[in-house]
């Protein structure tokens, strides 16, 4: 054994001779922390729901001033998610191996595209619009139905755990529409739970994975905090449900 | 040879139109979304937008070769082409199937292409056919246009894609800058050297290993029958 002891001596002499060696050793041990710690999120839904501003909001940045239609799968660094939730709970994640990728069911049909996207991840975000909730789209070979169909018939090849939750984005927009509130609360509610009934029946045998669906604004920021907080919390808690019950099972 | 325009989606449409220069049709009716290459583009990828600046977004050209079915060639180039309703850039494309023997020929018709997309082909052509003596991107284009590959290339290198390309130029504030073959070709160099490297420290760590072993046998203190 000792010459290789002595080798890996001489390794680590050579290393540390290297500039900036002890930025590369830092790098590499932080990155092997990150993939203990890292969770994968995937963020899919049609053309110009708000897939990128989600992923800028999520990095706690503005949403950039030059926004192009995504073209290509392209990879977002690593990026810390702290959030302390209402209920005493903590969300302290690294999002880690997030691809961008485009709406257009192109993306969705082709081999990188949205599987590629979502076979690894431990949480995938379906992103949908305020305007799709109240076109019903959800139903029948409509967008959003053909792409929760989609999203069935890949979730037996996602990891075993993963799970689903749906963003309806722009809800400002409806705001700022209406002045009757409480008509409007009533009349979404209403809209929530046929989407509800429909994805769970969608999503079935998998609908145990659906974690529910959250209106949310990428635009507003106190919207977004608000909602982020029970997106969070409906994800975390099915996390520790999943995680819990796995023990049981061991 | 076989070429379509990949339209922009200004209306934020579900899906991705094309066009041969008469009709306008899903880009699907002619190129299965199954079949396009891993890490194909439909127009230009946001990473070269930002590395570049807003100044230079309409001078940038993005172009992808990939080798393909039966032998013959994908081969595609993109450029932004104004907004979509919401301000977002969208990208006008060309895409080409070739034969073996063919090289892409800039000559697609754009008559039938809505009004609006109209000017930003006639531009796409005219820099293929006739580039400005310093417009770099157009010249990256067509060095990739004349080449015949064996793995997926862009004409410009890419940091954030999913898929792995090798690439003719680097995208930089400065403009393009061109590759060096070592810089091209360095990952590869990295995993043989690494390979050599390893085999080189398995067969000194063996040869150290039998030296030991002849000299505790010389000394008697291992006991080994040999017959």
């Amino acid at each position: 054994m000792m010459p290789m002891a002595l080798t890996t001596f001489r390794v680590f002499l050579l290393l540390a001779s290297i500039p900036e060696a002890g930025k590369h050793v830092a790098r590499l041990v932080k990155g092997a922390i990150d993939w203990w710690s890292g969770k994968k999120i995937a963020v899919i839904g049609p053309t110009a729901s708000g897939k990128d501003s989600f992923l800028a909001r999520l990095r706690n940045q503005e949403i950039p001033r030059v926004h192009s239609n995504s073209t290509i799968g392209e990879k977002v660094k690593s990026f810390p998610v702290k959030l302390a939730l209402s209920s005493r709970q903590v969300v302290d994640i690294t999002c880690k191996g997030v691809v961008n990728i485009g709406g257009e069911t192109d993306y969705r049909d082709t081999p990188s595209g949205w599987f590629a996207v979502c076979k690894d991840a431990d949480v995938v975000f379906y992103m949908m619009t305020v305007e799709d909730l109240a076109k019903k789209r959800f139903l029948g070979r409509r967008r959003v139905g053909e792409d929760l169909a989609w999203l069935q018939t890949a979730m037996p090849h996602l990891k075993p755990d993963a799970l689903v939750h749906i963003l309806i984005n722009k809800v400002d927009v409806e705001i700022e529409s209406h002045t009757d509130y409480q008509a409007l609360a009533d009349e979404m509610a209403q809209e929530l739970s046929a989407l509800d009934t429909t994805v769970r029946s969608l999503l079935h045998p998998y609908e145990g994975r659906y974690t529910g669906a959250t209106l949310i604004s990428m635009k507003n920021k106190q919207i977004y905090t608000a909602a982020i907080n029970l997106v969070f919390r409906a994800v975390y808690s099915a996390f520790h449900a999943t995680a819990g019950r796995r023990r049981k099972a061991g | 040879m076989q070429a379509w325009w990949i339209l922009p989606n200004r209306e934020q449409r579900d899906d991705v139109l094309a066009s041969d220069g008469e009709a306008v049709f899903p880009l699907r009716n002619v190129l299965d979304p199954g079949l396009r290459p891993e890490g194909f583009s439909h127009g230009v990828p946001t990473e070269l937008i930002e590395r570049c600046g807003e100044q230079a977004i309409p001078e940038i050209l993005f172009a992808q070769r990939f080798p393909w079915e039966g032998g013959r060639q994908l081969f595609s180039v993109t450029a932004v082409a104004g907004v979509d309703t919401s301000g977002r850039s969208v990208h006008l494309g060309l895409v080409f199937i070739l034969e073996p023997w063919e090289y892409p020929r800039f000559n697609v018709p754009w008559g039938g292409l809505p009004a609006e997309d109209q000017a930003y082909a006639k531009r796409l052509l005219h820099r293929m056919n006739l580039p400005a003596p310093g417009d770099s991107w157009a010249r990256s284009v067509r060095e990739l246009a004349g080449l015949k590959v064996h793995g997926p290339v862009t004409n410009v290198a890419l940091e954030r894609a999913a898929v792995r390309f090798d690439s003719l130029y680097e995208a930089g504030p400065a403009g393009l800058v061109k590759k060096s073959i070592f810089s091209r070709r360095q990952g590869t160099v990295a995993i043989v050297l690494l390979i050599l490297f390893g085999a080189a420290a398995v067969s000194l760590y063996e040869r150290g290993c039998g030296r030991t072993l002849r000299v505790a046998a010389g000394n008697g203190v291992v006991t080994w029958h040999l017959s």
